[in-house]
């Protein structure tokens, strides 16, 4: 499900279901060298977010990408997002992101670090298929965790 | 000149009702074509989208054909890829939609390995058989949907989503 209104009715009904929350982390590098290469970082986080909510849309939450900026501390940002994921009653909580700095991060659970591959020049029906492939390797690593604690 | 002549009450009598007539089919045109108009509505849904799965390849082992169109949400157009699961019955191709009905995840033949002829949800294991009937004792409460169905030269078109009608 998506973090919009309209289906925060149904997550509400459905707690006990929708036990996973995914939340992507997205770097803003918005010097002239890497807005580029941010840019194209986003597009593809988002991109696999969205069809991993497509696949798997009655049993997570996809919130909307926490964006910061460079400099950013990470660690800061790792607990206060930890904070508040207490108030909530998700069992399970996964973080995306492309971002390398978050591996040196140890508090927070279940940080999926990927390589951004760069989609944009690509044409529709290859970028699919690449991101099905990305997919795919995502896929089993919810699949596990779900079946670990469930 | 002939012997019936017009009188100048006739001739305004047939002008006036000319006119009228006119006038009140200028009035009742809008209004009918309004009317009718629902009718005469080209429905969208029922439009076919041609995918690129020829069907002679389809046997009675489901297969994921995509398919892609412009959707209009608001103001913002996006091109929407949606699949579904089609396989022939006999000679009839049938071709059931991927979306769970117990919350929307997508459905995958032969996911779960111990259940390998039938439709598995991975959230909460949810089960279908091949015709999209529910299995008693999993999550979902109804049967998978089904899409109209076509060959359009050689190639599978999907229609519109509707109520499964194998089961």
């Amino acid at each position: 499900m998506h973090f919009i209104g309209k289906e925060m009715d149904q997550y509400l009904s459905q707690q006990d279901y929708v036990d996973t929350a995914v939340v992507p982390l997205l770097q803003l590098d918005l010097s002239a060298a890497g807005m580029k290469s941010s840019a194209g970082a986003s597009e593809y986080l988002q991109t696999l977010t969205a069809l991993l909510e497509k696949q798997f849309k009655g049993r997570i939450l996809l919130f909307p990408p926490v964006s910061y900026a460079k400099i950013a501390n990470r660690q800061r940002i790792a607990d206060e997002l930890s904070e508040e994921m207490q108030h909530t009653k998700f069992k399970h909580v996964f973080y995306l992101t492309t971002d390398s700095d978050w591996r040196t991060i140890d508090s927070l659970k279940n940080v999926l670090w990927l390589p951004a591959i760069p989609i944009e020049d690509m044409d529709q029906s290859f970028k699919k298929s690449v991101m099905e492939d990305q997919l795919r390797q995502v896929l089993p690593l919810f699949t596990k965790e779900w079946s670990h604690h469930s | 000149m002939s012997n019936n002549r017009v009188s100048r009450r006739q001739f305004l009598g047939y002008t006036l009702t000319g006119v009228g007539g006119f006038m009140a089919a200028g009035m009742l045109m809008p209004m009918v074509r309004f009317a009718v108009d629902p009718i005469l509505q080209q429905h969208e849904g029922g439009d076919f989208v041609l995918t690129d799965q020829a069907a002679a390849d389809i046997t009675e082992e489901p297969v994921r054909v995509d398919f892609a169109f412009e959707q209009t949400d608001a103001w913002y157009v996006s091109e929407v890829t949606n699949s579904a699961w089609v396989y022939k019955e006999g000679d009839k191709l049938i071709a059931l939609s991927p979306v769970c009905k117990h919350l929307g995840c997508t459905v995958n033949w032969a996911g779960d390995p111990e259940n390998p002829t039938q439709f598995f949800c991975p959230c909460h294991a949810g089960r279908y058989e091949k015709n999209g009937q529910n299995i008693a004792g999993t999550p979902p409460l109804g049967p998978l949907d089904e899409y109209e169905v076509q060959e359009q030269d050689g190639f599978v078109a999907i229609g519109a989503v509707r109520q499964n009608t194998l089961v």
